[in-house]
């Protein structure tokens, strides 16, 4: 046999075998304890974490390696308001990085985002680089928001229960871990908020999960929708 | 292809060769590339063979890594890894700078239909599977860079296959977003993308 048809009858014969592993290994999203376990405290120091923080991390490698993030949350880390992506864009580096690992580690699920955070796809130094480009762009100001139906309700609830950990202008805590939420798309927000109330977002804060108890569905909608309308963004 | 129109497109190679990033001499795998490779892969990378992969302007990083992982059989291929097995690091490389300096021909649409739907996931992704968009590291024009393949223009055939081994976990190297997101594709998805691909100039 010639090469050409030794070649062609191997390939051949090896996409066939393919097909029928097709889907067959799909990667396993980690699981770790969270919220509903016993003795659960919240942002416990992770190695990996701290490699990450160590890490003297720059914006320029954040921006080559961010390549692989862009297909989702876009090139200007806005995310995509209707898919639940978040937007990204000046959020605290600690505030990405511990989110990245506790989804890496399986403390917060996403089992879409999982695998793009698996330790085989990106270092925690790259990570480190990444969160450090986020941070460098400016955060959007026409981030979706509620139907503002509810913004004085809002407003009370975030002013009484939020602001002392987030910031009056949602500007977050970078050096506590705390989210910024200004800026933020609303379904995200309300999702999330939603999510750690019901104990569904496994790394959230016992602390604002214990705030949040109390919560209504009106409720979280008019708190989410108050945080989709305040603004870090440079006027 | 005649012997006359060879030395034309290995001029060329030559001419293009400082421009390829790796530091291969296109010039030195002309003979290399005839005796070796052309059987499979073109006189100038443009397999006729839908199964086998067009070279011509492949991105030089790329192909100079899939050769070394086929010699190291970290990319597995019964076909290539006995036919790299004997070449030295050099040769690996002058083949690479030829290839990415040769002259990609248009790619083959095999199902004009799927095109639409091929290019708004190439552009868009799909959210709800969690697939990002091809254009992040591929480029909108397909044609990559560095360590991220062109694919513009490649054979339908081929890009398909290579779907099916990333998503089965048969492709060993470079599998590290490709694995995850082939998962998540379905097969009209993979099929629709590959035709995209074969589109682009």
């Amino acid at each position: 046999m010639n090469p050409t048809l030794t070649a062609l009858a191997s390939m051949t014969l090896a996409a066939t075998l393919s097909l029928t592993a097709l889907h067959a290994n799909a990667q396993q999203t980690p699981r770790a304890k969270g919220i509903e376990s016993a003795g659960y405290v919240w942002n416990t120091p992770d190695p990996d974490l701290n490699r990450a923080l160590d890490y003297k991390a720059s914006a320029k490698r954040g921006k080559v390696a961010y390549k692989i993030c862009k297909g989702c949350h876009l090139p200007d880390g806005t995310g995509k308001a209707d898919a639940l992506y978040p937007q990204l864009a000046g959020q605290h580096t600690t505030v990405m990085l511990k989110q990245m690992m506790d989804i890496r580690a399986g403390r917060r699920d996403n089992p879409k985002m999982a695998p793009f955070v698996g330790d085989w796809i990106v270092t925690a130094e790259e990570l480190a680089d990444i969160s450090a480009y986020l941070k460098s762009l400016p955060p959007p100001v026409n981030n979706a928001k509620g139907d503002g139906a509810s913004l004085a309700q809002g407003k009370a609830l975030y002013e009484k229960d939020c602001a002392v950990c987030h910031g009056k202008s949602g500007e977050g805590d970078g050096k506590k871990f705390y989210p910024m939420v200004a800026n933020q798309h609303y379904g995200y927000l309300l999702r999330e908020t939603r999510e750690s109330r019901d104990q569904g977002r496994r790394n959230a804060s016992p602390e604002m999960v214990k705030v949040l108890k109390g919560y209504t569905d009106a409720d979280v909608a008019a708190v989410s929708d108050y945080m989709s309308r305040l603004s870090v963004a440079k006027k | 292809m005649t012997s006359h129109r060879f030395g034309r497109a290995a001029a060329l190679a030559v001419l293009l060769a400082p421009l390829a990033a790796q530091a291969g001499d296109a010039s030195k795998a002309i003979s290399l590339s005839a005796s070796l490779c052309a059987s499979c892969h073109g006189e100038d990378g443009n397999s006729a063979v839908p199964l086998f992969p067009k070279l011509a302007g492949q991105q030089a990083v790329y192909l100079l890594r899939e050769l070394k992982d086929y010699k190291s059989g970290k990319r597995t291929s019964e076909v290539m890894q006995p036919i790299v097995s004997g070449l030295s690091d050099d040769d690996l490389a002058n083949l690479a700078a030829f290839y990415a300096a040769q002259k990609p021909a248009p790619g083959t649409v095999t199902d004009p239909s799927l095109l639409s739907v091929g290019k708004n996931l190439y552009l868009k992704g799909n959210d709800a599977n969690g697939i990002p968009t091809c254009e992040s590291c591929h480029e909108v024009d397909g044609s990559g860079g560095g360590k991220f393949p062109r694919v513009a223009g490649q054979n339908v055939e081929y890009s398909l296959e290579q779907f099916r081994l990333y998503a089965a976990g048969k492709r060993t190297n470079g599998a590290r977003v490709m694995k995850t997101i082939a998962e998540r594709m379905t097969e009209q998805e993979t099929r629709a993308v590959a035709e995209y691909m074969a589109s682009m100039p």
